[in-house]
């Protein structure tokens, strides 16, 4: 047997690829006869359309023309509701929103194209704010604004008002956040009534693509076929919205009688049409003890889903469990909502929900340690979470966890208390238009996988396949967006069977090719995926085993020998491996209560801030994320993935800013929406501790992918207190906001 | 990209005949703003007369002063010992302005003439006065956190986004032009671009034709005590909010001469003869500096986003002066 490969930072699997420009991103494939398609999108927010007029000056009859009655099927994108048309016909509900599509095969004729339709629409009143969408100034998506609500009731809250010794309250808010992936949304359809429908295109979730296409043109599962190319990442943006512009591609192609069409969207369309992170507003009430024991929680939280439901039900259910974090508080009440405006739909980004409602958390958990007298420190310890010890939704938590043990690692390798003491001293004596600094801290934890019973519904499935020279495939619709899914499946794979990692690769996720492995989304493919990934591989050795052709131990030449047998008897060896829960888990969707996830990463994230207090320049100057992750199967992937994590995070806290005037985002360009360049970053300093969660492959592997988004903005803002003894509630914390809080107080 | 004609220039005069003689037609020097336009569809020459190999790239001591040539790289002219000597101003100025590569490709005369970074004039979906005169601007009712506070009119509130010309205007540089004719001109650098009124499409005051040759630089005094304070977004790719050229010379402890120029607030670089005068015979000192930014934003008119830049301003010019003078 070889030694382990889990655990080392062997080279990626895409990354020669990737870096010699081989690989294949959408944009780089071309196809005879190809078109290209372009979207007209309404230019208000709220309204009924009276008419489409095509001006003059364009040969209309050169283009393929696409309207909602040249759907074949049901006009609406099959996610969880079907709420959101593919093309509006007789109301808008957001600005851009898709009513009309064109293709020709020249790029420049087809934009002047674009231009030169007319949409004339009768606005209608629209709402824009979470605050007028709950006051339900107009009541613009079903009955009451509202996509979904929840409840978490942990004990008796009412009770512990009267015996606190003190309460605390507190109202926080987070803005929208673009993902600013580096490949913009892109697909290539071909589709017709003898071939049915083919996708090829940059994505995270293939057969989410193949299940909105077969409501689309109403075919059977075979007739329909989602490749992914090389995608340029995701962040979450790429988790719905595929299947918009995939659906858009193929209406065009059908129309076109099967002439390829596609469809690249450039920045300023990306920006302004496509899906961004939730906006949200949270509101605490606290109560605690003179001692610092935390009593009861009372959490309302709210989100801004945008014009139509999407994924907001499950990004809320995502933010209402994290709500309350990793402290034991025996009674816990979360009321949680999503709601409807006009705005174009919001959507999955890294952390779904949780970054929102943590921040809310950790701003509130420094208000009361402050309310008590004790240091942020201290009042944490005296709460936080232990084995054994139950979450909101009454979820045992059955592994060691040590959240202290992580803050100590982190105080220590930040010297916080010192530096805390240090800024203290130095501040009082900075003057007006001074520099001022402040030290931070955040405490929290992130849910693996699907909530609740997601998983058991998804039933994933990987498959392995093994050819007569003895290589291994993985079969997953799993895929590769930056963040190491070949690689790591490939270490997974190769250590269960004792083979070589060159002797492993991954299979193109196709879904005419490969099962269904569940979404790339939730932190989900190593820890859930990985284990399928392990099992299927080891099913081929049972199988090799149980023909009697291979021993218990084995040579990579045995292993070859064995799959040439193999496949010259019997044919093709492949083995197939679906989730089972592991044994215990219970989960009630009804009182949103139980075993929400299978396991939870545990973090506590420290940053460093100085505060130009003439300019109101704020820079992060150091940060040190901690956290417990389980088996880190890649190393140097794994750091890149905290690293990139907490890089959008200080984006989210700090840069970037979407301006909306009348339901549309105005600064959609890369120079006026500010995301931060490495110049702005400070060191990322990422240290991780391993407890091997039981269930998780490769020895005990937890999901990591969306843990680094939620702690960055508490953390800053908590530093940025200390520095300026002003407590900001909203983030992003822009300099003007900043300049606004400062001279409040001064 | 639309199709364009590629010509080389083989010297001053014939580049200078050639762009006169097509209205159509452009320099092309490093390339870093016109090429990305191009691309954009938001500049649509049909000639691109690339004046690249021309002679013009020395930087030379000059009567006192200095010439750069006009195509000489940003890089060189920050780094050359005689700039970074005598005009650290200048230095710190162009160092502050894009990064590391584009300033490797871009040309000082470029640098000039690079066009505003509004976001409207980019974006061709939207009207702009000055991409196609008589649209309208989208800024003056859209997003205008970026734009002018001074010197706008209604028909364009964008701003002039460089750092260099800053630095130069405070350095009293001159400008000198070569048209189709062969005649040549010298253009004090606060004359060389202009203020919107009714032509935002014009950025300067150049004719279609002329060819910037140098920008001299006059001895100065102002080498001890001078700083280029730049304000913005973030580190790296990205043109200043708010941005400040300040010279000051010093004679025991008082300011015998000064300059305050600011930037990315108006159409052009905005110099404050107010500041000036309120510093001239006064303290180098935070309250005689304070005095001095009132001044400098005491006329500033802003826009619906964009009222920060009068607070900021001031306190860019009290920090750029404190630093300039050596108190910060």
């Amino acid at each position: 047997m070889l030694t382990e490969i889990v655990g080392k930072p062997v080279p990626r699997k895409e990354g020669r690829s990737k870096v010699t420009g081989a690989a294949r991103y959408v944009d780089d494939l071309r196809m005879p006869g190809m078109l290209y398609g372009a979207t007209v999108r309404s230019p208000v927010a709220r309204g009924r359309i009276r008419s489409v007029t095509f001006g003059e000056g364009v040969p209309w009859d050169e283009f393929v023309v696409v309207t909602a009655k040249d759907i074949p099927g049901e006009n609406a994108v099959a996610l969880i509701l079907l709420d959101q048309p593919y093309l509006a016909s007789e109301f808008v509900n957001h600005a851009e929103e898709p009513i009309l599509l064109l293709a020709h095969a020249d790029k420049q004729l087809l934009e002047r194209a674009r231009r030169a339709v007319h949409v004339d629409i009768e606005p209608l009143p629209a709402v824009f704010t979470l605050a007028d969408s709950l006051a339900r100034t107009q009541t613009i998506w079903g009955e009451d604004n509202i996509f979904k609500s929840y409840l978490v009731d942990k004990g008796n809250v009412d009770e512990v008002w009267a015996q606190a010794d003190l309460v605390v309250e507190g109202e926080y808010s987070t803005g929208a956040q673009e993902q600013l992936y580096i490949e913009t949304n892109g697909v290539i359809a071909v589709a017709n009534a003898e071939e049915g429908v083919t996708v090829w295109g940059s994505m995270q979730c293939p057969y989410y693509v193949h299940k909105a296409l077969l409501k689309l043109f109403a075919l059977p599962p075979e007739r329909v076929r989602v490749v992914q190319c090389e995608t340029g990442g995701g962040f979450g943006g790429k988790e719905e919205y595929p299947s918009m512009i995939g659906g858009h591609a193929a209406l065009l192609s059908w129309k076109a009688g099967g002439r390829p069409v596609k469809i690249i969207y450039d920045r300023a369309e990306d920006m302004v049409a496509t899906t961004k992170r939730h906006p949200s507003l949270t509101r605490h009430r606290t109560a605690v003890s003179r001692d610092g024991r935390l009593l009861g929680m009372e959490i309302e939280f709210v989100v801004d889903g945008g014009a139509y439901a999407t994924l907001s039900a499950v990004v809320l259910s995502r933010g209402t469990i994290h709500a309350a974090g990793p402290y034991n508080c025996p009674n816990v009440r979360i009321r949680s909502r999503a709601v409807a405006t006009n705005v174009p739909p919001h959507g999955a980004f890294r952390g779904f929900g949780a970054p929102q409602s943590i921040f809310a958390l950790e701003r509130q958990m420094d208000k009361v340690a402050a309310a008590v007298g004790l240091s942020p420190a201290e009042f944490r310890r005296r709460n936080f979470i232990r084995q054994g010890e139950t979450t909101a939704t009454g979820q045992v938590i059955r592994e060691p966890v040590d959240m202290a043990g992580l803050l100590d690692r982190a105080f220590e390798l930040t010297d916080y208390q010192a530096k805390r003491e240090r800024f203290a001293r130095e501040n009082a004596a900075v003057g007006a238009g001074g520099v001022k600094r402040g030290i931070g801290f955040a405490s929290f934890m992130h849910g693996a996988g699907f909530t609740g019973s997601g998983e058991d519904y998804l039933k994933s499935i990987v498959g392995a396949e093994a050819d007569a020279s003895g290589r291994v495939r993985i079969l997953a619709a799993s895929t590769e967006i930056g963040q190491g899914t070949n690689t790591i499946f490939a270490q997974i794979a190769s250590d269960a069977l004792g083979l070589n990692y060159d002797l492993v690769e991954m299979a193109q996720p196709d879904t005419g090719n490969v099962p269904d492995s569940g979404p790339t989304v939730a932190s989900r493919t190593c820890m859930i995926v990985g284990r399928l990934v392990e099992s299927a591989a080891l099913g081929l050795r049972q199988t090799l085993q149980g023909a009697g052709l291979l021993a218990d131990e084995y040579t990579e030449g045995d292993w070859r020998e064995a799959c040439r047998q193999y496949v010259e008897r019997y044919g093709a060896l492949k083995s197939f491996s679906q989730y089972k829960p592991p044994p215990g888990v219970r989960w009630d969707d009804e009182k949103y209560e139980g075993d929400a996830y299978g396991a939870f990463a545990w973090a506590v994230y420290v940053a460093e801030v100085s505060v130009d207090t003439l300019t109101y320049e704020t820079r992060v100057d150091d940060f040190v994320a901690v956290q417990e992750v389980g088996k880190v199967v890649h190393p140097i992937l794994a750091a890149g993935q905290i690293e990139g994590g907490v890089a959008q995070a200080i984006g989210f806290t700090l840069y970037e800013n979407v301006v909306w005037q009348d339901g549309r985002m105005v600064n959609n360009g890369m120079t006026n929406y500010v995301m931060p360049t490495s110049v702005d970053l400070p060191p990322i300093r990422v240290h991780f501790e391993e407890q091997p969660y039981e269930y998780g492959p490769a020895g005990g592997a937890k999901g990591i992918g969306e843990l680094p988004m939620d702690g960055g903005a508490p953390a800053i803002l908590n530093a940025i207190e200390q520095a300026t003894g002003v407590s900001f509630t909203h983030v992003p914390l822009m300099p003007e906001a900043l300049m606004r809080g400062l001279s409040e107080t001064t | 990209m639309r199709p364009f004609k590629y010509v080389r220039a083989s010297d001053a005069a014939a580049a200078a005949r050639a762009v006169a003689a097509n209205p159509r037609a452009k320099f092309l020097g490093g390339g870093t703003n016109i090429l990305d336009l191009m691309k954009e569809d938001v500049e649509r020459p049909n000639e691109l007369v690339d004046v690249t190999r021309l002679k013009l790239s020395e930087i030379k001591a000059a009567s006192g002063g200095v010439s750069i040539g006009a195509l000489a790289k940003n890089s060189d002219t920050a780094n050359h010992p005689l700039i970074r000597r005598n005009y650290p101003l200048l230095t710190q100025a162009i160092v502050a302005g894009a990064s590391g590569q584009l300033r490797n490709m871009a040309t000082n005369g470029g640098n000039l003439l690079q066009r505003t970074r509004c976001q409207y004039f980019y974006d061709t979906a939207m009207p702009c006065n000055k991409r196609e005169p008589g649209t309208g601007c989208g800024a003056l009712e859209g997003l205008n956190r970026i734009h002018a506070i001074f010197g706008w009119s209604d028909k364009c509130v964008a701003t002039y986004p460089g750092d260099m010309a800053n630095a130069l205007y405070a350095l009293d540089a001159v400008v000198r032009v070569r048209g189709a004719s062969g005649r040549e001109r010298a253009i004090p650098v606060g004359e060389f671009h202009r203020l919107p009124g009714d032509t935002p499409q014009q950025d300067s005051n150049l004719a279609h034709g002329e060819l910037i040759t140098a920008i001299d630089l006059p001895k100065s005094n102002f080498a001890k005590n001078s700083y280029y304070l730049k304000v913005r977004d973030r580190a790296s790719y990205a043109f200043a909010l708010v941005s400040v050229a300040a010279a000051l010379e010093l004679e025991r402890g008082r300011v015998k001469q000064a300059r305050v120029v600011l930037g990315s607030v108006a159409h052009k670089p905005w110099r404050s003869l107010e500041a000036e005068a309120a510093l001239v015979g006064g303290p180098a000192s935070e309250e005689s500096f304070r005095r001095a930014a009132e001044a400098a934003l005491a006329g500033a008119k802003p826009l619906a986003h964009n009222g920060y830049k009068v607070e900021l301003g001031k306190r860019a010019v009290v920090r750029a002066l404190m630093r300039a003078s050596r108190l910060a």
